[in-house]
């Protein structure tokens, strides 16, 4: 749903070291070694009889709470004729449930002091609220309701249709470069419709939705057997668990359908493509890699390649094509770029660098100014002070996501871990996993994952009519 | 998976036609929230120092605050502060600007140096244990700057290209107008350069931006997180006692406002139309500003706001409406934003203006009131939990001068606003005949909606 509020990020986070066996002894071995300044997120994870995913992580901080709820049901397995629809029925997920009316949820949540908001991914649709602490049993309670009994009517799908369509105009189709590089790059570099469809959807198939597809879509994938439910914050742990079992222990689970095979297959040849964007008045070149298997060594290894090669000023990417060369101001790069991190996804993913740059340098310039810092990582892997500093650079960044959006952060880790691996407690094996990355086999991700052959290149070319709205009306 | 309707629901759906639907638990009692204390010095050169220990995370923010911003720009000088600030990023005397990159992200940070219409914000966000260092290495960016000849160009040409950039989206085109109408002449009312202006500033003209504006006597520092108090302090008094630099100086004078103004422009065959309309408001430091705050909550600030709730979820005009407050010192103003779809305009224009019409009429209800002082309460919690929400709620006080005790006193300054005080509010303060209004869209569809607002 994407609300229009902004707040600040909070730092109400994990706790270190010695900390962590505080708050949860009798999760911590007790051989565990004390470790400096290693992450250490305390995570309680159960499930009830009726399947929901409980994931509890408790930190004192702040007098505030997040609540989390995620559903196993992302953008990638919406019905064929039906692009768009995940993301549309997300936004009927606010329109009212048996025991609240359109707009209670939210007013629920505002009027006591807390936000919210909702969003749909490749992987997961989320909903998520960051409260008051004393706020947190009316808000279980309204989960609830709505994981229960979602209620709406034509009215409702009619309203939020034209909202969608609102947001698909305002971020893609009245927007220079809209859908660019995070739509357009994994419908070209995909093979698998699941992975290659237009997610934000055909206006005309956001139109088709009726109440039927609706009430089908939430029996289908809205149940307790389908989701995770993650607490983070200030809690009382038995009395929230108490809270848990009496709202969401009643919802029926249901027979969940075989899930789509995402797999893609391995890319052997690039792939090119362009577009002529009437909106823009400089060109812009879009590059994107298949990745390794999530939590293998590879992955791992990727992770620090990212950081090396695009993230920051001291970047390989920025230091010569922009600092050196000046084919380009920056760049803006990821893995689940535009969407997510490398730590909130499940299926096949794209490793995705864009930049913008001038009409007098060509893209094919700038290509080839790529390839080279490419291919020389490729053979030779990064320097030890590179690789030092991806590292360190992972582990802040891994820090601040964690505490992204007033703890949020923490939670969307534990939900999708939860939710893809039954295995909240991975959150605390990803800074062992960088830490074992060698220079070597860094060398060996590079070679195999970094190939030409396994890359797209996507080129947003300026439109003939030339940048409009200079002209005045009056 | 279209065809199998849900029994399950079917009978959902009409049991709350048997029995009243039931209420939500109600909250506990809140738990006290205490701001982290801070400590501050100010040092010999004038420098006032705010360290603030916060959280748990072994990261700690550091930011200086200069006043360097637009506002200090000469009527020809539009982004000179930005070419500074961006030139500032390409090494000190000592140190080449691809060592300095790799100084901070070999700490786990990055240098930002961010350019305001009001200061030019020098930062950064490091792991704890190298607090000290990031202190030494963002005094030497700040104090010594090198603002070479050979990267002049390639800055610029990147300034050029993010210009050209940012006129091609139709909230930014949006903005610039309202801003002029807004402010005329004066620095906040000119957000572009023209691309000739940009092209032609010399480096001598960047030399003395930088010497004019920068200097102890015009910055504040700010430090919050994880941090050891004493050595940070030392490493502070060492790196900043020595600087001196540019002495302080008053901005320009804001001219009166003027009334209602309108722009429409062309954006040939847009799906929607860009909204802003709004007018000049007092600012922080005025006694009625925090229940101005509640007002725009209430009327377009908040997702249950009376015009997201009108022209968003019962009419599906828009996707994201909002409703802010923009505070400068001495003056703010009040907008309210929508990309509305272009059939619509008209129509969207007349419930914005419905809604500010109701509210100066009418005060709301107190259940209605109470959820939006709740709901700033609440946000204000949040935004004061985070490393950079504390520096720049600090500096928010620091700026408007608002006194030691602003920051624990505010939640009980929200729940003293009335509904009788939101109507005055509303009012006194937000006057449509006042507002300009700037619409970015389809003119040969757009136009015979708009005849009401552009005389």
């Amino acid at each position: 749903m994407r609300l229009a509020t902004v707040i600040a990020m909070m730092t109400t986070g994990l706790l270190i070291g010695d900390r962590v066996e505080l708050a949860h002894a009798a999760q911590a071995p007790a051989s565990a070694p004390a470790k400096d300044a290693r992450l250490r997120v305390p995570v309680e994870y159960y499930k009830l009889p009726n399947g929901l995913k409980v994931v509890l992580s408790r930190d004192l901080t702040t007098p505030t709470a997040v609540v989390a709820v995620y559903y196993n049901i992302g953008f990638r397995n919406e019905p064929k004729d039906r692009t768009g629809f995940a993301h549309l029925f997300e936004h009927m997920m606010f329109q009212g449930s048996a025991n609240l009316g359109k707009m209670a949820f939210i007013r629920l949540v505002e009027s006591n002091g807390g936000l919210l908001n909702g969003s749909t991914r490749f992987d997961f649709t989320n909903y998520y609220q960051v409260v008051p602490s004393h706020v947190l049993e009316p808000v279980l309670w309204a989960e609830a309701d709505r994981m229960r009994s979602l209620d709406i009517d034509i009215e409702n799908l009619k309203n939020q249709q034209e909202v969608v369509k609102n947001e698909v105009k305002v971020n893609v189709l009245n927007q220079p470069y809209g859908g660019f590089p995070w739509i357009d790059m994994p419908m070209t570099a995909n093979e698998n419709w699941y992975n290659a469809h237009n997610f934000y959807g055909d206006l005309a198939h956001l139109d088709a939705a009726t109440v039927d597809d609706v009430r089908a879509f939430f029996k289908t994938f809205y149940a307790p057997n389908n989701a995770a439910l993650v607490v983070t914050g200030d809690f009382a742990p038995e009395q929230v668990k108490t809270w848990i079992e009496k709202y969401f222990g009643s919802v029926a689970p249901a027979k969940l359908p075989t899930a789509p095979d995402l797999k893609e297959p391995r890319q052997e040849k690039e792939k090119r493509a362009s577009r002529s964007d009437p909106l823009a008045n400089r060109p812009a070149l879009g590059i994107a890699y298949h990745l390794p298997d999530r939590f293998t060594p590879e992955w791992f290894a990727f992770g620090l390649l990212d950081e090396a090669l695009a993230q920051g000023s001291d970047s390989l990417f920025y230091d010569e094509l922009a600092r050196k060369k000046g084919l380009t101001g920056g760049v803006n790069a990821g893995i689940n770029f535009g969407l997510g991190s490398m730590f909130d996804y499940s299926g096949p993913m794209l490793w995705l660098a864009q930049f913008f740059h001038d009409s007098s340098v060509s893209s094919d310039t700038l290509l080839s100014a790529i390839d080279a810092i490419v291919e020389k990582v490729r053979k030779d892997g990064l320097s030890q002070p590179e690789l030092d500093r991806a590292r360190v650079k992972m582990r802040s960044d891994l820090y601040s996501n964690l505490e992204q959006f007033a703890g949020f952060g923490r939670a969307n880790l534990l939900a999708s871990f939860a939710l893809f691996d039954d295995d909240p407690s991975k959150i605390n094996q990803l800074e062992d996993g960088f830490e074992k990355v060698t220079a070597a086999l860094v060398r060996k991700t590079a070679e195999e994952y970094l190939r030409s052959t396994n890359r797209t290149v996507y080129v947003v070319t300026p439109g003939k009519a030339g940048a409009p709205g200079e002209k005045e009306a009056r | 998976m279209k065809s199998a309707i849900v029994p399950l629901l079917l009978l959902l759906s009409l049991s709350p036609q048997e029995s009243a639907p039931q209420k939500p638990p109600s909250p506990r009692t809140p738990r006290d929230f205490v701001l982290p204390a801070a400590r501050r010095f100010t040092l010999a050169n004038g420098l006032p120092v705010t360290m603030v220990p916060f959280g748990q995370v072994p990261k700690v923010a550091i930011r200086l605050v200069v006043a360097a911003g637009n506002l200090y720009e000469g009527k020809d000088e539009v982004w000179l502060a930005d070419l500074t600030g961006n030139l500032m990023r390409e090494g000190t005397t000592a140190q080449t600007a691809d060592v300095v990159a790799q100084g901070f992200a070999s700490m786990g940070g990055e240098l930002g140096i961010s350019v305001g219409p009001d200061t030019t914000s020098i930062s950064t966000e490091v792991l704890s244990e190298r607090a000290v260092d990031a202190v030494r290495l963002l005094a030497d960016v700040a104090e010594r700057p090198r603002l070479p000849e050979s990267e002049l160009d390639r800055v610029k040409g990147n300034l050029v290209r993010n210009l050209a950039i940012q006129k091609s989206s139709p909230q930014a085109i949006a903005q610039e107008r309202f801003s002029k109408l807004l402010y005329g002449e004066h620095p906040y009312g000119r957000v572009f350069p023209t691309e000739q202006a940009l092209k032609a500033y010399t480096l001598e003209q960047v030399r003395t931006f930088q010497k004019n504006h920068y200097g102890a006597a015009r910055s504040r520092l700010y430090v919050a997180g994880v941090f050891d108090p004493p050595a940070l302090e030392a490493a502070i008094k060492q790196a900043f006692e020595g600087w001196t630099g540019a002495k302080a100086s008053d901005p320009p004078a804001v001219p009166a406002s003027t009334g209602r103004q309108f722009a429409l422009i062309d954006r040939a065959d847009a799906p929607q139309s860009t909204v802003i309309l709004g007018l000049r408001v007092p600012t922080a430091s005025h006694k009625d500003w925090v229940a101005l705050e509640v007002t725009d909550a209430l009327l377009g600030g908040a997702f249950a706001s009376r015009i997201t709730t009108n022209i968003r979820e019962l009419k599906g005009y828009t996707y994201s409406p909002f409703s802010t407050l923009d505070p400068h010192p001495g003056q703010a103003s009040w907008t309210e934003t929508a990309d509305v779809t272009t059939g619509v305009t008209g129509a969207s224009l007349k419930e914005i203006f419905f809604e500010i019409d109701k509210l100066r009429k009418e005060a709301p209800s107190a259940a209605e009131l109470k959820g939006m002082k709740n709901n700033l309460a609440g946000v204000f919690v949040v935004q004061n939990a985070s490393r950079a929400g504390v520096i720049s709620r600090l500096n928010f006080a620091d700026t408007h001068r608002l006194g030691p005790d602003y920051l624990s006193s505010y939640v009980k300054r929200v729940m003293a606003v009335t509904p009788e005080d939101v109507r005055r509010i509303a009012n006194e303060y937000l006057t449509p005949g006042k507002m300009a209004v700037v619409v970015v869209g389809d003119e040969k569809t757009v136009k015979s909606q708009v005849t009401e607002w552009a005389q």
